[in-house]
């Protein structure tokens, strides 16, 4: 290509503009993602069992259709929405309360900011066994501390009944991915200028005020971003499942990234573990717009 | 006055000390029990604090590390820290390049008008929507095909795509915020678009062009499943492959795998504290005022 | 910032080009397997390199992670020579194609006739054998002798029903809180595995041979065992962990559970002053059985098998036999390797009278009474049918539902027979 010195004048249009600067990012992920996406949706229309070789045939829709009249499916959509709505709710409160912490000035602040992210930082696998050793019923520490502090009298199997499996995934799950979240809207508070609280200070509004009427308005777009990943993030989730409770006890977290792993690994039947994850991404994909348009929307004008 | 600025900080202090005790805490176990034995994990009540200091497994992977097979170290402490030079090659070639093409490609999507704008949004995020897992075998099946499996420079570019949607979601959302006359006064200088996006957004954006290489840094220096599927033999594993070795079945080396997750959990902090001090507010106003 | 990231970007190109050793590994054959004790196997390999002359590698992938691994590395078409099974998905890995039968190649029949038919039947697909034993053995009771002598009680349980007496006596004399862990969590490797020794152990099938369902019948022993594990839940002696804990010989080592049914290799670490807090205190005894029946119980095997993508079938078979079973000096060199040296259980009738071998694992087991345990094994050969797994799978979340008194037993219980029928006559048996 030759470079060309672009003069504001005579200059493509923005269509022609936008194609080429998002190029090489779009390039990347077609070339990486294209054909196995479409591979996953040619199996999604598949009867493919691995098991079965040689009996793979085209079903049309029968895979989606079979899902939709499943209890298999939406018992685990019930319990995949329960999960993510907690989730999402706890660590977008957290976060921000800690993104507004982590934003005043202070000594240490950087230290303290590094720090936030170590538990996004320890290996998955470390994470796993850390929480199973924290809530194991016997050795566990989190019965140690209730039980010195009086909280409980003897100690408790966490995971062994709902709600409080529930409960404690959610915990363990937040306390992963509230770092992310939290790094997001503290980028997102630089943006709001500092003269504006000034000003408010000026008019005499509280803190409560300013919360209400600069943060978080001009908060808004970075946090409809984080709510939006969030949710992409814990509608999908499986390694915390699979780790702590492998979808038990009697199916209470059984959620249907854990029944699309069991469907496609365990009984390597591709094309219902392909259907499957194409109705739980045309879910999300569908709440993902919804999100969007109701809470971006006052950030276009 | 005085007296408020100090009030303000003790209430500062004292919510980072539970910020910290409910972060890092945890953590401060998995740094105990990784200078215990293995069965004073299983204590009730819990061994807080060390004792005596057992050093055995620090020894080893570093020990390992050095003398290879001449430690007499078991094979996954020798080849933990060698595996850190992959994890950072995947992780820190993630960071740059998709900072630098996610930027070019948000820049369009935040700030152009074009037909599709939405449709492309969307699109770009559309592979995240479904889990990884239903992705993996297909992957792991065109990789091999053309030849890329086995090969550290796949895993760049699958941790790419799967965090290039993230990083432009997030900058097309950036680079919103800054006041377009700013942009409109680069562009009657004669900038063209180019040099706006060099001269005036990316300059502005400095903290969400960090945040986004903290995320891409640290999502791939934490991912597993694809390194695990791509790799087919040693010289490919990343430290989170590596990590996982130490259960074998037969028996399972906690304390081992709880020291080498101490050992992951440096890179990536390093990485945030040399980078989150571009971090800083007050970006904009200064230069609105200018 | 745009300072700190060049330098960012020099190492992460630096780096891998200093430290990235020789990648291309000669022409050898490609072991996979879990990672235990890789350099002992390393170091086998190179004695079989040695006598045969082929090149051969050890790759480990996680042993966690090991079976999806594999399933993606078929299907891609990877090519591994030689792969460590386990015989929860020998009827998978076989039915998919993945896995070569070894029936009729050259030393397989004198190899086999070493090998007692139980462990025969469980490397068995569709008639063919796929593999020789990597290790084997069954599962035992193992309990907390310490635990007993401090409730009063000089001998271990005999029948389910005494377990429970001796679990309340444990309790009452305040040693541990539940002094019984049953492995119930979802997952191949617990729920219908400790099912099947309740079964078992009570003289009863979870199957017949013709794979008709018989643990829905009226008073079944697998009825019976459910109602067993109900009743001790409710009584608090088996631990409510039970249904999501897993590890237990982790809760064995800590001291906190005094019985558990486990695989026999698990002793050996309860016995570990390094990783137990009760090294010595833990014995094996006879899985407890009922009145009438003694001590029934299941066993397991780990095989060497040959994948479909092996290019040279003959070297890797070469393999598999110096593995599996003899080396070219005509002993069994690996087997009794890990025999001796780690106390992994053992197949070839040979080794049995290998005053050597049973020497070395009597400081963690008691060999008498294990090999008395392994004459109970009883054979599950629907195991071996390809939509077992698939069926159960289906039955993890309804059988706990059923155990903890949240859904009627009859009800899950036919259900689950139906699922089955269902899936047989689906898949023609």
């Amino acid at each position: 290509m030759q470079s060309r010195i672009a003069t504001p004048r005579k200059e493509m249009s923005q269509g022609a503009l936008a194609l080429i600067f998002s190029a090489p990012a779009v390039l990347i992920i077609a070339a990486t993602i294209l054909v196995p996406f479409g591979m996953a949706v040619f199996l999604s229309l598949h009867n493919w069992n691995l098991k079965r070789p040689g009996r793979e045939r085209f079903i049309g829709l029968e895979n989606y259709t079979d899902w939709l009249r499943d209890s298999d499916f939406w018992d685990p959509l019930g319990t995949t929405f329960t999960f993510a709505i907690l989730a999402v709710v706890v660590i977008i409160i957290v976060s921000l309360l800690i993104s507004l912490l982590l934003n005043e000035r202070f000594p240490g602040r950087g230290v303290l900011r590094a720090l936030l992210l170590v538990p996004w930082a320890i290996p998955s696998v470390v994470n796993a066994l850390l929480w199973k050793w924290l809530l194991n019923p016997q050795y566990g520490l989190v019965n140690a501390i209730f039980f010195e502090f009086g909280i409980i009298t003897e100690y408790q199997n966490m995971l062994g009944s709902m709600p409080s499996v529930m409960i404690w995934l959610v915990i363990a799950y937040s306390w992963i991915h509230i770092p992310l979240a939290t790094l997001l809207l503290l980028s997102g508070l630089q943006t709001i200028p500092g003269d504006i609280y000034e000003s408010a200070i000026v008019d005499g509004a509280g803190i409560w005020q300013r919360f209400l009427t600069i943060t978080l308005p001009l908060l808004r777009p970075m946090l409809s971003i984080v709510v939006i990943f969030e949710m992409i993030f814990a509608l999908k989730v499986f390694d915390i499942i699979f780790v702590l409770t492998a979808g038990g006890p009697a199916d209470a977290t059984n959620v249907l990234g854990w029944q699309i792993y069991t469907e496609t690994f365990r009984k390597l039947d591709f094309g219902a573990g392909s259907s499957i994850a194409m109705l739980l991404g045309a879910i999300t994909l569908a709440l993902a717009i919804l999100f969007y348009v109701f809470l971006d929307k006052g950030v276009e004008q | 006055m005085k007296q408020r600025a100090r009030i303000r900080l003790v209430i500062i202090y004292v919510a980072a000390a539970m910020l910290l005790a409910g972060t890092v805490g945890p953590f401060l176990w998995l740094v105990s029990s990784s200078f215990q034995y293995e069965r004073q994990l299983l204590n009730r009540p819990p061994q807080w604090l060390p004792n005596p200091i057992v050093l055995d497994s620090y020894r080893e992977i570093f020990e390992g590390a050095v003398m290879g097979e001449d430690s007499g170290v078991p094979y996954q402490s020798r080849i933990f820290l060698r595996s850190f030079a992959n994890s950072f090659f995947v992780a820190g070639s993630v960071a740059v390049i998709a900072v630098m093409a996610g930027a070019y490609a948000a820049y369009p999507l935040a700030r152009l008008r074009f037909r599709g704008r939405q449709v492309l949004l969307f699109a770009i995020l559309a592979s995240r929507l479904i889990p990884a897992l239903s992705l993996a075998i297909p992957i792991v099946l065109v990789a091999k095909r053309i030849g890329m499996s086995d090969k550290i420079v796949s895993l760049v570019f699958i941790n790419l795509s799967f965090i290039l949607p993230y990083v432009i979601w997030l900058l097309q959302s950036y680079f919103k915020t800054i006041p377009m006359e700013l942009e409109d006064a680069g562009r009657i200088d004669g900038c063209s678009r180019l040099q706006v996006v060099h001269k005036i957004i990316l300059p502005l954006s400095l903290p969400g062009l960090t945040s986004a290489a903290i995320l891409a840094f640290l999502l791939t220096w934490g991912e597993f499943l694809f390194a695990l599927l791509l790799s087919e033999s040693p010289s490919s594993y990343t430290s989170t492959v590596v990590v996982s070795l130490f259960a074998t079945d037969v028996d399972v080396s906690f304390v081992s795998i709880i020291t080498a997750g101490v050992l992951s959990v440096i890179p990536p902090i390093c990485f945030a504290l040399i980078f989150q001090r571009y971090i800083i507010s007050g970006l904009l106003s200064g230069s609105l005022k200018g | 910032m745009l300072r700190s990231f060049k330098f960012f970007a020099f190492l992460s190109v630096c780096i891998p080009l200093l430290t990235t050793t020789a990648l291309a590994q000669d022409d050898g054959l490609k072991l996979t397997g879990w990672p235990y004790e890789v350099d002992v196997v390393t170091e086998n390999l190179g004695r079989f390199t040695d006598q045969t002359g082929h090149g051969a590698v050890f790759l480990p992938f996680p042993s966690n992670e090991y079976h999806d691994k594999m399933v993606a590395s078929f299907v891609a078409g990877t090519e591994f020579d030689v792969a460590y099974v386990r015989d929860s998905y020998l009827a998978e890995w076989a039915s998919a194609g993945w896995i070569l039968p070894i029936t009729g190649l050259p030393n397989s029949e004198e190899l086999l006739a070493d090998l007692p038919q139980g462990i025969i039947e469980q490397m068995s697909y569709d008639g063919e054998v796929y593999g020789l034993p990597y290790y084997s053995g069954v599962q035992t009771m193992a309990y907390n002798a310490a635990h007993l002598a401090a409730a009063g009680i000089d001998a271990p349980p005999e029948t389910w029903a005494e377990m429970l007496e001796q679990a309340q006596a444990i309790k009452d004399a305040g040693v541990v809180d539940y002094p019984i862990l049953m492995q119930l969590r979802s997952g191949e490797n617990y729920l219908l595995r400790e099912w099947e020794t309740l079964t078992a152990s009570r003289g009863g099938r979870l199957f017949d041979d013709d794979f008709n369902p018989v643990f829905h019948l009226e008073d079944s022993p697998a009825r019976q065992a459910l109602d067993w594990l109900t009743e001790g839940l409710d009584a608090g002696l088996i631990d409510p962990a039970s249904l999501t804990d897993d590890d237990g010989t982790l809760l064995m080592a800590a001291g906190t559970t005094s019985f558990m049914t486990t695989t026999d290799y698990t002793l050996k670490a309860m016995n570990d002053p390094e990783q137990s807090n009760v090294a010595g205190d833990i014995k094996n005894g006879l899985v407890p059985g009922t009145d009438e029946v003694r001590s029934g119980t299941w066993g397991y095997v780990r095989l060497y098998a040959i994948t479909a993508n092996a290019e040279d079938k003959d070297a890797a078979w070469q393999l598999v036999q110096f593995l599996g079973g003899k080396d070219a000096t005509g002993v069994y060199y690996v087997p009794k390797r890990w025999a001796l040296e780690f106390g992994l259980g053992f197949s070839p009738a040979p080794l049995y009278e290998d005053e050597e071998v049973r020497n070395s694992i009597s400081g963690w087991i008691d060999p008498d009474l294990l090999s008395e345990q392994s004459e109970y094994a009883i054979s599950r050969p629907y195991r071996f049918v390809p939509f077992f797994s698939d069926w159960e799978i289906g039955s993890w979340g309804p059988l706990q539902a059923a155990i903890l008194g949240d859904a009627d037993k009859g009800e899950v219980l036919n259900d689950l027979a139906e699922e089955w029928n269902e899936l047989k006559e689906d898949w023609g048996y």
